[in-house]
């Protein structure tokens, strides 16, 4: 096994051009609105507003992550384009709110994983198969442990 | 790896993804009440099924229609399409900041939790199933992109840890989402924890894990939706800037020492073939 191996960073890194990457983000888009208009009561217009302002943010985050030097995941630069458009004092954050209410956040998630779902490689269904039952286990150990213990740890300091 | 263009131009894959999303949708929030608690099914694990159903690696017959070249082709849209849900979360995120700034301690604290993986994962894989090395690769986090980065630099790939990351790897890709809904909503409705506990604790591991995990508990909570999204969102950022750190010195050199503490009574009998 080499280095090649190494999975990609699915949800964090990827390099595409920032044209590229506006054209992928479109489609994405467009995809997401649709399912935005099917879930929720918003008109295809709000819809498309509320889209086009995610874009925006999502855009200026991509701009960052290939400009600042210091080095973040683009999705942490993105996150905190969203933060600090909406900060209570931030001019126009009113604005940006009412537009992007709009929008479901849980219906953003959906195409993102249907894409996931097609994404799976033979290596991943390989490796699922030949790492056998145990693995499973401590799998799901390894997530109810590390949620589990984030929960009562934040309890405790709450 | 495909062009930007030839991914762009695969209508296929995208044609598939919007019926996809579209049925997952028009199905949408199912509350499934079980003895403790209820679970919810969400469009966005319907849609990771429906992906799946259409995968010629998972289903050979889907092979007429999509090929190895969308299943390629959709691996980098997944951080495209992952990027307007990173968006909106920051924007839920903004106008909570106060509120955020006040539960500081307990949301940076919270990170430490993740040690959790090797109270309850790594005894449990060493004394119980009798696993070798590839325990510590199993159990000293939750397994996402950078932690296999960690383990390659360290022990390679091909060795006995390296299996172990990338076991709980794919095994959290395959059914990380419908994990994390479970145990969001159950915990959720069983009264246990705080909300806001849940919600800080849904910041760990992969975007779409925190989407399981927040949705579900929103869904659990309707009436404390912002104050959740904001909590989980961001907790999320945070991993970002701090998980790797805890992993290199603090949860991998303790899985260590503890391997060595608990893997002397089962060295008699490595068990490095699973």
């Amino acid at each position: 096994m080499s280095d090649s191996d190494i999975p990609v960073d699915h949800e964090a890194e990827f390099k595409p051009d920032l044209a590229q990457n506006a054209a992928m983000l479109a489609v994405v888009c467009l995809i997401g609105l649709v399912g935005n208009t099917v879930a929720t009561d918003a008109t295809l217009m709000q819809g498309v507003i509320g889209f086009l302002v995610l874009f925006v943010i999502s855009m200026v985050g991509l701009l960052l992550t290939l400009t600042v030097p210091f080095k973040l995941p683009s999705v942490a630069w993105i996150s905190l384009v969203g933060i600090a458009m909406t900060l209570p004092w931030t001019p126009g954050s009113a604005w940006v709110l009412d537009k992007v209410s709009h929008v479901n956040f849980l219906t953003l998630a959906t195409p993102c994983l249907a894409y996931a779902g097609i994404a799976i490689a033979r290596r991943e269904i390989e490796i699922a198969r030949s790492s056998g039952w145990k693995i499973f286990i401590v799998a799901v150990l390894v997530m109810s442990g590390t949620y589990v213990g984030s929960a009562f740890v934040a309890d405790l300091f709450l | 790896m495909d062009s930007a263009k030839d991914i762009l131009l695969d209508w296929r894959l995208h044609a598939s993804v919007l019926i996809i999303t579209i049925i997952s949708e028009l199905i949408g929030v199912i509350k499934v009440p079980i003895g403790i608690g209820s679970i919810l099914l969400l469009p966005l694990l319907y849609a990771f099924v429906l992906g799946l159903l259409i995968n010629p690696n998972v289903v050979r017959k889907a092979g007429a229609w999509i090929g190895q070249r969308e299943v390629r082709a959709a691996s980098p849209l997944i951080v495209i399409a992952i990027m307007p849900f990173i968006a909106k979360f920051g924007t839920i995120i903004g106008p909570s900041m106060q509120q955020i700034i006040d539960a500081g301690p307990a949301l940076i604290l919270q990170e430490l939790g993740n040690l959790g993986t090797i109270v309850l994962a790594f005894p449990v894989a060493v004394l119980v199933l009798g696993m070798g090395r590839e325990a510590i690769g199993a159990s000293f986090s939750v397994a996402r992109e950078p932690n296999i980065a960690i383990i390659a630099d360290k022990y390679g790939l091909k060795s006995a840890e390296g299996a172990g990351v990338m076991g709980v790897y794919v095994i959290g890709t395959l059914f990380g989402t419908f994990i994390f809904a479970i145990l969001a909503s159950l915990l959720a409705t069983s009264g246990m924890f705080s909300i806001e506990a849940l919600a800080m604790a849904c910041g760990i591991g992969s975007g779409s894990m925190m989407a399981a995990c927040s949705g579900a508990l929103a869904h659990a909570m309707p009436e404390m939706e912002d104050t959740i999204l904001a909590l989980a969102g961001a907790s999320n950022v945070l991993t970002y800037a701090t998980g790797l750190y805890l992993c290199i010195f603090v949860a991998l050199p303790v899985t260590e020492k503890l391997y060595d503490l608990l893997g002397r009574k089962t060295a008699a009998t490595p068990d490095m073939g699973e």
